[in-house]
């Protein structure tokens, strides 16, 4: 250990600790340092409840939208494989050329089952759902064509097969226009892309504001802290063991608040329950929202302590430096 | 023990502090440096605890150039050198008893090893009794054997003691500075800064004097003092 003096065979006595003495005693000093900073936050416990609500309230935010997004595309993803396929047949279409077109279609192995809409029949269905009611009765005559409503096999479903067929589908002679159900879909999932990039800047912004509240919480600490931390340098601390009471410090926070974040999700979720569920039953789907996973548990209280500890990180390396003994 | 050649301090600003100093302090050897205030004192034992660096020439500690340590190897120097100090440096919301074990806990001795030396290091100054007391709770000459206790702890070669009897009375400053005697004797090497001339006309230690930062004096007596 001793610089200047090999064994101090030459002071007042002889010092030697071994090796697995020496890492034992490490690793017990750095318990007694983190139950230390674990206590100081104890013994100060407003200012602590206030800097871990903060903590916990900033991971929270990004940590529900994430939530909220991940469900969202899990139901989605349900919807991926019911789309259908509107076809709309040309004006000059009759009755009996409608027909042939089914009979043909009926034959094709990529079509589960078809239904046919006539234009009255569309006509009567707009009516009633409209709400225009009388106003219809004015038209001369019937605007709507004869539409029929194509439902792929599942294996002809999926986004690219079911275009496919749209495409197939638009070469007879009686369709006029085709559509696929899926285009809704797609602005879906751009609109999705907008949230889970929106959910990430969020996250970033915040993350960084834990950062910076971390950081400057201990920096205080440093500085309430400035004689002790002259003691121990002029008594042979290193920098690793003045920094150490002050990473736990950030390292408690870190994990006080992704704990109280987690609560706060789980909370929010059994709040919003209802409304999602009366969401859902707009769509005729039964949906159970997904809370955090053990993994995403895990993932967001890593990443708590990890702010926490960049945070102290920052303010250790850059004030506990400044702070030398005069 | 302690050597220093050719030393000069110059702090930014161009306040001369020390030109020119040289001594040499052997091993075992008790000696005091004095001088009055601002003649460079405070600045020659920093110069020795690395909290400055010389301007020009080298300091030696055991043959060791100290301008050779790295910032991080600093402390590790700081523990084979017991510091004391006019203020005593105690950290007053613990307890004595901690405030000695403070050396010791950062070499990362054990709990029983820590515990045993503690309480030889309390006894040694007369304090076994008041080691769960807050540093607070004793006078001030106490406070500085608490100081000195946390000082010799871990057993350094080589003491420092920058005013260590600065605020006591003369009956409490010969206490302390026989407790300085009793580490010599064990074969501690002792350096004392001091501008009690008082203190030091009662002993036959070597007296190394100060002003302007040049050292005038070297010697058993400040009569019989060389020049350097």
């Amino acid at each position: 250990m001793s610089l200047l003096f090999k064994g101090r065979s030459q002071g007042a006595s002889d010092v030697r600790i071994g090796l697995a003495q020496q890492f034992t005693m490490l690793m017990v000093s750095h318990l007694r340092q983190a139950l230390n900073s674990l206590g100081e936050l104890w013994r100060q416990p407003t200012a602590s409840i206030m800097t871990v609500a903060v903590l916990g309230l900033s991971i929270t935010l990004p940590s529900t939208l994430y939530i909220l997004v991940k469900n969202t595309e899990k139901i989605s993803a349900g919807w991926d494989q019911a789309s259908e396929i509107s076809l709309f047949l040309t004006a000059q279409t009759t009755a009996g050329n409608a027909q042939q077109l089914l009979a043909r279609l009926s034959t094709w192995e990529e079509i589960d089952s078809t239904v046919y809409v006539p234009a009255d029949d569309a006509l009567k269905e707009f009516q009633q759902l409209s709400g225009l009611g009388d106003a219809v009765a004015y038209l001369e005559a019937n605007p709507l064509p004869d539409v029929i409503l194509v439902r792929p096999t599942e294996k002809f479903a999926g986004p690219t097969a079911a275009a496919a067929l749209l495409e197939k589908l638009k070469q007879q002679r009686e369709v006029d226009i085709g559509k696929l159900d899926i285009e809704w879909l797609e602005r879906l999932y751009a609109l999705l892309d907008i949230a889970r990039e929106l959910v990430s800047l969020i996250g970033i912004l915040l993350f960084l504001a834990v950062v910076l509240i971390i950081g400057n919480t201990i920096r205080l600490n440093i500085l309430n802290k400035r004689d002790e931390i002259v003691v121990m340098k002029l008594i042979g601390a290193t920098d690793s063991f003045i920094h150490r009471p002050f990473l736990y410090t950030g390292f408690w926070y870190g994990l006080l608040g992704g704990l109280l974040a987690w609560l706060a999700v789980i909370i929010i979720l059994w709040w919003m329950d209802s409304s999602i569920e009366a969401f859902a039953a707009l769509y005729q789907k039964d949906f159970d929202i997904t809370g955090l996973t053990g993994t995403a548990l895990l993932t967001m209280l890593a990443l708590s302590v990890g702010l926490g500890l960049l945070g102290s990180m920052i303010a250790v390396q850059r004030h506990v430096r400044e702070i030398e003994p005069s | 023990m302690i050597k220093f050649e050719q030393v000069s301090k110059t702090y930014l600003g161009g306040q001369r502090a020390l030109s020119k100093v040289n001594f040499h302090i052997e091993p075992g050897e008790m000696a005091f440096l004095t001088g009055h205030s601002g003649a460079g004192k405070s600045t020659l034992l920093k110069l020795i605890s690395i909290m400055e660096r010389p301007t020009v020439g080298r300091v030696l500690i055991n043959g060791h150039d100290l301008n050779t340590i790295t910032r991080r190897q600093i402390a590790f120097i700081r523990r084979d050198i017991g510091m004391i100090f006019q203020n005593h440096h105690l950290l007053m919301d613990k307890s004595v008893f901690d405030n000695v074990a403070l050396p010791l806990i950062i070499e990362g001795y054990t709990r029983k090893e820590t515990s045993r030396r503690v309480e030889a290091a309390l006894e040694m100054v007369g304090l076994s009794q008041k080691a769960k007391n807050s540093p607070l709770m004793l006078s001030g000459g106490e406070q500085q054997r608490v100081g000195i206790a946390r000082a010799v702890v871990n057993k350094p070669p080589l003491l420092l003691a920058d005013e260590p009897t600065g605020n006591l009375d003369p009956k409490l400053s010969m206490e302390i500075i026989s407790l300085f005697e009793d580490f010599n004797q064990a074969g501690v090497s002792v350096f004392i800064a001091t501008h009690d001339l008082g203190l030091i006309a009662r002993m036959r230690y070597r007296t190394l004097t100060l002003r302007h930062g040049q050292m005038i004096t070297d010697g058993l007596n400040e009569d019989e003092g060389a020049w350097q």
